[in-house]
């Protein structure tokens, strides 16, 4: 019997029904353990393996058996990929049964709407935490659709499934598992229901940018309107940012005080004080329980998560499996990515700055190369090996600034949400950042960010100095004082 | 007036540079209500009036405390006064111990009680734990007192079904004797001595449970956070690898090898770029080229600048010509993520790390900064919609064309705030 064949057969044993004999027509061509081994640990396969015996000692009695050993092993490796898918689905939010996943092998449509599910919840988990009740389920996959075709994903079949979600569950557990061995996805949703226990603060934007938020229902302006509604809206929304401000300044006063107030509570001594979390779960019980429930479920899926990164490795075996059952896709024209209005709008903004800067270079350059030229004309040949000298120095410099951006340069900076916790000036070791560090990097953000809008405003003005000086016999005041 | 789908454009920048404001004041002001309520008054969560039947639950908030008394309530409450009137008559012969030994209790109650939590009596009303010590601490010299203190614990406990115990509130009885005995029937109704955050903040203590659970979630995060390498996630690494390339080649041949999110990734470093280039540009212009060497260098360096800037928009064109028409059978969907700035994949801290302020200006100040850098950043995206889109209209001369001239001048040099005067110069004659 191959060897998978038990494996889903004990992924059965976690379900209700039976599955009848249908799955005695699966395809024998992916076998775990047969065939050249793809790497070096074969602890699940049961190979004699001396680092693995190592490991595992459990199994090394079992793989001396000789004509038993393969019936024995695969005893072993039937109960891990149950296990393993078990602790999948803990980790992910709203994760099916591991008998929906063997289901979903067989193309099994009742495993269908689960998993459209699962994706959903997966690929947008914002909405989920924020919306009352899920959208239907024709939203839902097309949700699901668009967001896995912007990020990329291969498969052509998945576009083609019927949006009422019936159908479809082989080609799901593939996206799945496409979504999963392309990063660290289990991580990333963990961190984002993360539960907060300390007062934070994120020091770069990056969720917020994440976080789009409710979306607000809103009239569309659809007429043309003056460009006095314009100005109406830069005041207002000038007046806003000095609200949020005074009322931010209020927060951390108050922050400040409860810090100093339950100093020496908590039971963490590198913490000290207690947070606004804390003191509410001593204030009001019956959040506080909530809070722990919360808390705790968050354990279980931390510890799931950390189960599924030790065992992962059956499920890797097993979706090799699953991409061998499907038909191979007849070879596609390439398709090409697309770009959302507001992405276009984003390009054009792109090009037209680079091809400003790109006009100002060249304003720049070319009267210097011409002055350079007729100065240096007729100089003699020692002036060929500085000249190179310099070539190469300023090409280490710009090859340099080329590499700030390439590489993302924000490494350096600050990144992530921080737990704000009070203590005495004195602290200079100990873990942690020091707000006065950060003040000092944020201001000098906060000068470069101020260049670049006085740049523009600049550049604003002179084209308009320009366009003005087009019609005579009017004189232009500008403002007092700057 | 400007043209229609400039002005749909330019209000919905502005409506969504609104909405996030909105947004933000909104969480500031959820966050704010919480640490208003802290500092206040801690209140019985539940009626201070004590009620012999649970009552039924409306909203889930607490019920007025105007109810009026029914006469079992009245009953219940001359009890309460005479509990506690006997209580201080008891306590006051134990009163010549002296104040300092009742803060010292307090502490030591609380230290006891975090000890004893998990065998504390079950309450009626469930609680997890009372801070300060409702168990008998012990301390030889507070027995007596004890008892006296436990009798109208009991009596207020068995009253009230749903009362909620303030945190420290009923324990701190053994307080100043007078107050006690002036309890009017309306103010037994509330603890005789409220908690306040800034009087009694010291003295909370967090309960074993959540204690427990939240040690055990940091170690959790911890260990999910270390980078582990062992020979399973090795070959766990690599399974997946081939699992990636298989699919790719099952899916009909590679295809353009770029997606959406990779496109607008790199639509992103390219922002980037072209703000370093400028920077480094001004860098050059302004600085004043001492010798001929220096010269040299200042024309290399931006004949550099020049050649990269082609190779950015090149790229950009490239990017550009991948991106096509949305074909097949792919649903238009609404990204609502803008590329991030940060470069996010490089690391990042699953759980957070610890920032120490050490003053309330020094918070102040950071906050400050921050919103200020969210500030600044919407400003600079708007003035380039705003250039985007008010420009090619003054260029082309209309109708009013002075008025516009006029805002657009104040709306983009000036952020909105200030106007320029235009003069007609006629000649005096």
């Amino acid at each position: 019997m191959p060897a998978h064949w038990t494996e889903e057969t004990a992924l059965k044993g976690r379900g209700h029904r039976s599955l009848g004999r249908r799955w005695r027509r699966v395809s024998t061509r992916w076998v775990i353990g047969r065939g050249p081994s793809r790497d070096g640990t074969g602890a699940v396969i049961g190979r004699w393996d001396p680092a693995a015996a190592a490991r595992n000692p459990r199994k090394v009695s079992a793989s001396c058996m000789g004509r038993r050993r393969r019936r024995v092993d695969r005893g072993a490796a039937v109960g891990a990929l149950p296990e393993a898918i078990a602790a999948l689905s803990r980790t992910l939010p709203a994760g099916p049964s591991p008998e929906i996943f063997r289901r979903a092998k067989f193309d099994r449509p009742e495993a269908a709407p689960a998993l459209w599910q699962l994706l959903f919840r997966v690929l947008s988990p914002l909405s989920a935490n924020g919306a009352s009740a899920s959208p239907a389920q024709e939203a839902q996959v097309r949700v699901v659709k668009s967001e896995l075709h912007s990020q990329g994903y291969p498969r052509r079949a998945l576009a083609q499934l019927p949006e009422d979600g019936s159908q479809g569950s082989r080609e799901l557990l593939l996206a799945l598992a496409w979504l999963l061995a392309r990063g660290p996805l289990l991580e990333r949703l963990l961190a984002q229901t993360r539960v907060r226990l300390g007062d934070e603060i994120p020091l770069c934007e990056c969720e917020a940018l994440a976080r789009p938020g409710p979306p607000v229902p809103r009239v569309e302006a659809d007429g043309p309107v003056d460009i006095r509604h314009l100005q109406w809206l830069m005041g207002k929304l000038r007046f806003r940012w000095r609200k949020l401000i005074t009322s931010q300044q209020e927060q951390c006063a108050l922050l400040g005080k409860i810090h100093s107030y339950t100093r020496g509570c908590h039971s963490d001594r590198s913490l000290g004080h207690l947070s606004v979390a804390e003191t509410e779960l001593l204030r009001d019980a019956e959040g506080g329980q909530q809070l722990l429930r919360r808390l705790e479920s968050e354990n279980v899926r931390l510890e799931a998560a950390l189960r599924w990164r030790r065992q992962e490795l059956v499920f890797w075996r097993w979706m090799d499996t699953v991409l061998g059952t499907c038909p191979p896709e007849a070879s596609q024209p390439t398709f090409v990515p697309w770009i959302p209005e507001r992405g276009a709008g984003e390009w054009e903004l792109v090009a037209r700055e680079l091809q400003a800067l790109r006009e100002e270079l060249r304003g720049a350059a070319e009267p210097r190369r011409a002055a350079w030229e007729a100065r240096v004309g007729g100089w003699g040949p020692e002036w060929s090996a500085v000249q190179r000298a310099s070539r190469e120095a300023v090409g280490l410099e710009l090859a340099a600034l080329q590499r700030a951006w390439e590489q993302g340069g924000a490494a350096a900076q600050p990144h992530g949400p921080c737990r704000l916790v009070k203590s005495d000036a004195g602290a200079s070791e100990g873990p942690g950042l020091r707000a006065a560090q950060v003040i000092e990097v944020l201001r000098s953000r906060e000068a470069c960010l101020e260049a670049v809008l006085c740049q523009l405003q600049r550049q604003c003005r002179q084209e308009l100095a320009r366009l003005a000086g087009a019609l005579p016999g009017l004189i232009w005041i500008l403002p007092p004082g700057r | 007036m400007l043209p229609a789908d400039c002005s749909r454009r330019l209000v919905a920048e502005l409506r969504d540079a609104l909405d996030a404001c909105a947004e933000r004041q909104r969480q500031l002001e959820r966050s704010l209500r919480v640490s208003r309520r802290l500092l206040r008054t801690w209140e019985p969560a539940e009626t201070p009036a004590p009620q012999p039947t649970p009552a039924p639950e409306t909203s889930g908030e607490a019920p007025s405390p105007e109810s009026t008394p029914s006469s079992q309530d009245l009953k219940e409450l001359e009890l309460l006064t005479q509990a506690l009137e006997k209580a201080v008559r008891v306590r006051k012969g134990i009163s010549k111990t002296g104040e300092r030994h009742k803060a010292l209790s307090l502490k030591s109650g609380s230290a006891a009680t975090s000890a004893t939590t998990a065998s504390a009596p079950s309450r009626p009303s469930g609680q997890a734990s009372c801070r300060v010590s409702e168990t008998k601490p012990p301390r030889g010299i507070q027995q007596t007192v004890v008892p006296a203190r436990g009798l109208p614990e009991c009596r207020l406990l068995s009253v009230g079904d749903r009362t909620r115990m303030g945190r420290g509130s009923r324990a701190t009885k053994p307080g100043p004797g007078p107050r006690d005995q002036q309890i009017p029937p309306s103010a037994a109704r509330q603890a005789p001595e409220a908690f306040t955050l800034k009087e009694k903040g010291i003295l909370l203590r967090l309960p074993m449970a959540y204690r427990k659970a939240a040690s055990r979630n940091s170690r959790l995060w911890a260990q999910l956070s270390s980078p582990q390498t062992s020979d399973s996630m090795d070959a766990a690494a690599t399974a997946k690898t081939q699992f990636l390339q298989k699919m790719q080649m099952t899916s009909g041949g590679p295809g353009s090898g770029l997606s959406a999110a990779a496109v607008e990734a790199e639509v992103g470093l390219l922002r980037t770029a072209c703000l370093l280039l400028r920077r480094r540009m001004e860098e050059v212009l302004s600085a004043d080229p001492a010798d001929c060497m220096q010269e040299y260098r200042c024309l290399l360096t931006l004949e550099g600048l020049q050649a990269i800037t082609e190779q950015c928009l090149h790229r950009l064109q490239e990017l550009r010509a991948v991106v096509g028409q949305q074909l097949g059978p792919w649903p238009v969907g609404r990204r609502p993520g803008a590329s991030l700035p940060c470069g996010g994949g490089t690391d990042p801290l699953w759980s957070p790390q610890l920032l120490l302020y050490s003053s309330t200006q020094e918070l102040q100040t950071l906050e400050a900064l921050r919103l200020r850098l969210a500030m600044l950043d919407q400003q600079i995206h708007l003035e380039k919609v705003l250039m985007a889109e008010l420009l090619p209209l003054v260029g082309t001369q209309g109708p009013h064309w002075l008025a516009l001239c006029r805002a657009v001048h104040s709306l983009l040099c000036e952020g909105g705030e200030r106007f320029l005067t235009v003069l007609r110069d006629e000649p005096a004659d």
